[in-house]
């Protein structure tokens, strides 16, 4: 029997080694690799000294690390209520009895397929001043307004807010929408009976039926905006003057601008943790869903 | 997460969708709502619609009356000369080559290490399986920078390999798919294991064609996060023949700021053949979200 157990290794090994090689070298490795890298001053051509915690240090003391990783939270307050608001309504919308919910559910869902690059440059010349299509729409319905979309700081942040909504959204409204039909019919008929409205069916079944995949929505959804970085750094670049600039595009700036990969190591693993923390919450969450 | 039977929920879910026709009351509002939807639709595909319709106006073609965007003349010109005059047509092989690869790779290894952990008997089985799930919580984005290191060493920055090996160890996958081959019933499986069948042919001859819908949500999806992914391409490849799509295009459309033709129709050639994907795959990316409800 014995003997046998170690044949029937043997037989797994082929079927687990290739999956096992390409997650150690990719995913598990750099990790242990990042914790060496900040512990040195090393650029992008080599490991130049070992320093300690002074990258760590630095991180702390570095006011730039701290304004990234607020505009990083900020756009995390913003896009997440309106997000799992968004996605409710786009879903109700979508289920809604008419032939038409077909296109609804497609065109909700189709941007959400396109590649960054192709919506935010899509966006940039949509928004441009003077002869963008929105202004001239804008201009069109009679509203005297030239809007600078991308250069002024206020403005800036409620493009990024608006085109992440837009380009984003599908994917939450189609986890509410596979929830709104999994609500068993015989509650709704159950309420009709007893004389409920349809506002009552509403706010006494849909919502709290909706409850669970609308914390998966939430968590999925702060996990996400955390790791916000491609539609800023093409859009706005992070300007007006590093307004909307993110954690990651300073990583990035510090790593492969600034020559210094082990600061940017260092910075990563902050961003790590906090990622980490929140999708343990999240598979914690959506393990009780399932229970 | 892991529910193996969506396929048998969502048709429960179609009969389910026919009998409230029958049943509930017509809502009196139903006529608002629907219009009010149908604001909203066109706003959401308008910037698509704007896209592919600039696409096809003819070169150096501007306007600031909104609806001349979407009147004749039409021509299919820039396509011909983005496809031959430019590095466009280059980058969406890259593209191409590179999503291929990975989804095919990526479908290999998940189901060879999801068939071992859900029908071998080996030790440490349970070990491997919730090191495999820890993956799951690992951000690709936060080890981006040691990732770079890696790929370094092993010689694949600049090179296709460098821009599929790194992702193709899905976690994901491998959950998804043992949850699947879980399902399939044990006597299939002893019969086979009697009349002499071996692991490697039990697994290709029986128990994937059975995962087919598993199989083809985790293809899609690996399909177009490779194809959109902008991050681990914009950092690894230095080259200007070997970018992809999505590092291309903001180079080239960069070069253009008031000329809206030339950009607008190299958007439309990135994004005609997701949108197809999309159309002809709508119900197994839909169903395939709802069920694993986890970004791609």
């Amino acid at each position: 029997m014995i003997k046998k157990q170690w044949l029937q290794d043997l037989k797994a090994i082929p079927f687990l080694l290739p999956f096992f090689v390409a997650y150690m070298i990719f995913t598990i490795f750099p990790i242990f690799k990042g914790l060496e890298m900040s512990l040195y001053d090393w650029t992008l051509v080599r490991k130049i000294e070992f320093v300690g915690l002074e990258n760590y240090v630095n991180m702390f003391t570095d006011q730039h690390f701290w304004r990234t990783l607020w505009n990083t939270t900020f756009f995390v307050i913003l896009t997440t209520p309106t997000m799992v608001l968004l996605a409710l309504g786009l879903a109700l919308l979508s289920n809604l009895n008419t032939k038409l919910k077909i296109f609804f559910r497609g065109s909700f869902f189709i941007p959400s397929i396109l590649s960054v690059s192709v919506i935010s440059f899509l966006m940039i010349f949509m928004l441009q001043p003077y002869n963008g299509l929105v202004n001239n729409v804008i201009q069109m319905i009679g509203i005297d307004a030239e809007p600078k979309w991308m250069a002024d700081q206020g403005l800036a942040w409620v493009t990024i807010v608006v085109v992440t909504l837009w380009w984003t959204v599908g994917f939450n409204m189609i986890l509410f929408l596979a929830a709104l039909q999994d609500i068993p019919e015989s509650l709704y008929e159950a309420s009709e009976i007893d004389g409920a409205s349809r506002w009552d069916m509403f706010r006494y079944i849909t919502l709290p039926q909706l409850i669970p995949i609308g914390r998966v929505v939430l968590l999925l959804q702060i996990l996400a905006s955390y790791k916000v970085f491609a539609q800023i750094l093409l859009i706005t670049g992070g300007g007006p003057g590093g307004a909307t600039r993110p954690l990651i595009q300073y990583i990035y700036e510090v790593g492969f601008n600034q020559n210094n990969l082990g600061y940017a190591a260092t910075m990563s693993y902050a961003l790590f943790f906090i990622l980490l923390i929140l999708s343990i919450i999240q598979l914690k969450n959506q393990r009780s869903g399932e229970n | 997460m892991s529910d193996p039977q969506f396929s048998n929920e969502a048709a429960v879910r179609v009969k389910k969708n026919k009998s409230t026709v029958l049943q509930r009351n017509r809502d009196p509002k139903l006529g608002l709502k629907v219009t009010l939807g149908f604001i909203v639709a066109l706003i959401f595909i308008s910037p698509i619609i704007w896209m592919l319709f600039v696409s096809i106006k003819p070169n150096g073609f501007s306007t600031t009356q909104p609806l001349e965007w979407f009147l004749p003349p039409y021509t299919l010109y820039n396509y011909v000369d983005i496809m031959f005059g430019s590095l466009i047509f280059r980058w969406l092989f890259n593209s191409l080559i590179v999503a291929v690869i990975t989804t095919v790779l990526t479908l290999i290894i998940t189901s060879l290490a999801a068939f071992a952990i859900s029908q071998m008997k080996f030790r440490f089985k349970n070990f491997i399986f919730i090191f495999f799930l820890l993956g799951l919580m690992i951000p690709g984005e936060a080890t981006i920078i040691p990732l770079y290191e890696v790929a370094k060493s092993f010689g694949l920055i600049d090179t296709y390999a460098g821009l599929i090996l790194p992702m193709i160890a899905s976690p994901l996958g491998v959950i998804i798919l043992k949850s699947f081959f879980d399902n399939v019933p044990k006597e299939v499986i002893e019969s086979a294991i009697i009349d002499g069948c071996s692991y490697f042919k039990l697994f290709y001859k029986i128990v994937l064609p059975l995962a087919k819908p598993a199989l083809s949500a985790i293809g899609i999806f690996t399909f177009i996060g490779s194809w959109n992914n902008f991050l681990w391409p914009y950092l690894s490849i230095l080259s200007e023949t070997l970018y992809t799509l999505p590092v291309g295009l903001p180079v080239f459309n960069s070069t253009y700021s008031q000329a809206y033709v030339q950009p607008m129709t190299a958007n439309a050639i990135a994004s005609i053949p997701v949108i197809i994907a999309f159309l002809l795959f709508e119900k197994q990316i839909v169903k395939g979200i709802s069920f694993t409800g986890i970004k791609g």
